[in-house]
């Protein structure tokens, strides 16, 4: 058996794959723009004066990364949705329930490294600066927003980037919950075919070509906004 | 990357994949190597009451293939050791040589027969599909532009999409997730093999006056053992224990232990023989 790039340039299963690839760019971008201003408020959570709130920050990153993606998965899908009034449910389950439940798992997961790695970024600005935002008279908050949060950033993206990485191969283990993303696709393809090397080649061309761009983005960033001297 | 390099890494996985498939057929006699390593590797679902499943008291995999493949190794008089596989991975285990056989709820179907060689018939099933009172369904051709639920990588979805092209399938690891999603209301449908459905509507107790198995069946599954191909000497072997369980009136014992009336299936007859392996379809 040969390798048969046809069925991958034109045809069904192309049309398959090029939908499960748009599928994953698609959960990627959903997760990031949700679990990114959920990691920076974990973050100040962890950071905050009060203690209970300190608690809290903390329990949530705890309690979400120790625990497999895939069972998180499981979890929003089969387990938490049940948790809802019937009418709601309904709704839900009448609409693309797989999509959403993916979603809401990658978002945790994302946002509670994420929220780790935005915090070290805060730490890593010397104290005196929010020591001197505050004697201007700024509240805690301002002081995050104004002062230490724009450094902070800064610092903070290329483990961001790198976070963004796992992101994007992670959407891969939303196929057990029925989300016809790109292994889900290609594993469809698979089946029907039983051309596995070409679907899978597919896939990782993919993975890999995305994950590169990714890796090159953080590079141009670094280069253009390089890291201020603390 | 550029494009030479990448079509230069295709070659070489597809070089790689090609002396697989070469030093795999210069190993020609597998019933050989069963005899020496004195065992047989049979794959099996374990998570299909009743032709393998998990018993919840002794944890063993037990049920009507696992008892076919019991069988088949007393008759080569080797050890049999049961290996548990997801449903999309079977034929490929199969061919990587990580199983010497299939006791799968396989079906035997003219596609599958360029990949792998099959045994007699051991079992015939139409495939149906079960659905909520409540839909309103009744019919199949009430299913088109519905959403219904099903296991990744067996015949189910390619039967679903032929008998109502227009439906929305969406797939699980295993049935039994696909079944939960059903009860959810995930989706409208469940597909799935009828002896497996039957069983299903069983679990459910007293709540399976709600739902309803529709009478038109997708499809008819002949299923059989599956063989690397060409590994004649494994098949003849096969072939004969199952001639001699017919022979022997076993098969009909094993039907009755598993499938009869006394089961949670509760079939009246066994309408197919151990005969042929000649489907078609």
């Amino acid at each position: 058996m040969s390798f048969d790039a046809s069925l991958l340039l034109a045809g069904p299963y192309h049309t398959m794959l090029l939908a499960g690839l748009v599928l994953t760019l698609q959960l990627t971008a959903a997760t990031l723009v949700l679990a990114l201003p959920l990691a920076i408020g974990v973050a100040l959570l962890r950071l905050a004066p009060a203690a209970p709130l300190r608690w809290a920050g903390a329990g949530f990153v705890e309690a979400i990364r120790n625990v497999p993606l895939l069972a998180h998965m499981l979890f929003w899908y089969f387990g938490a949705p049940e948790l809802l009034p019937d009418a709601l449910k309904e709704r839900l389950y009448a609409g693309n329930i797989e999509a959403i439940s993916a979603v809401c798992a990658l978002t945790l997961y994302t946002a509670a490294f994420m929220a780790e790695d935005v915090r070290s970024g805060i730490r890593a600005i010397p104290s005196v600066q929010m020591e001197a935002g505050r004697a201007l008279g700024l509240g805690f908050l301002a002081t995050m927003r104004l002062v230490i949060l724009p450094q902070a950033l800064r610092v903070t993206v290329p483990p961001l980037i790198s976070q963004t990485l796992n992101l994007w191969k992670n959407t891969s283990i939303a196929t057990v919950i029925g989300v016809a993303e790109l292994m889900y696709q290609a594993a469809k393809v698979e089946s029907a075919t039983f051309r596995s090397v070409e679907a899978f080649a597919f896939a990782t061309a993919s993975y890999l070509s995305v994950s590169l761009a990714i890796t090159a983005a953080a590079a141009l960033y670094h280069r253009r906004f390089p890291v201020r001297t603390l | 990357m550029t494009l030479t390099t990448i079509r230069g890494l295709l070659r070489a996985a597809a070089f790689a994949a090609t002396t697989t498939l070469f030093a795999s057929a210069a190993h020609a006699d597998q019933l050989a190597d069963i005899k020496k390593k004195g065992e047989i590797v049979i794959g099996v679902l374990g998570t299909d009451e009743p032709n393998s499943f998990v018993d919840p008291k002794t944890r063993d995999v037990i049920g009507y293939e696992v008892d076919l493949g019991k069988a088949i190794a007393k008759k080569i008089g080797v050890k049999p050791v049961f290996k548990q596989l997801a449903v999309a991975a079977r034929i490929p285990e199969l061919q990587q040589g990580h199983v010497d056989l299939l006791a799968a709820s396989l079906t035997h179907n003219k596609e599958r027969e360029s990949q792998i060689d099959f045994s007699l018939t051991t079992f015939v099933t139409g495939q149906k599909v079960l659905v909520k009172k409540a839909s309103g369904i009744t019919q199949l051709p009430q299913l088109a532009g519905k959403k219904v639920l099903t296991v990744k990588g067996g015949t189910q979805e390619p039967n679903i999409r032929k008998a109502v092209p227009s439906v929305d399938v969406v797939t699980f690891e295993t049935t039994q997730q696909a079944f939960l999603a059903l009860q959810q209301g995930k989706g409208v449908g469940y597909v799935n093999d009828e002896a497996s459905l039957i069983d299903d509507f069983a679990k459910l107790g007293a709540a399976n006056k709600d739902y309803l198995i529709l009478p038109q069946s997708i499809s008819v599954e002949p299923l059989a053992l599956g063989i690397k191909k060409g590994e004649s000497a494994l098949k003849a072997v096969v072939d004969d224990t199952l001639r001699e369980l017919e022979a022997g009136g076993e098969a009909d014992k094993l039907f009755v232990k598993w499938y009869g009336p006394a089961t949670k299936l509760k079939f009246e007859k066994r309408e197919f023989k151990f005969v042929s392996d000649k489907v078609d379809g």
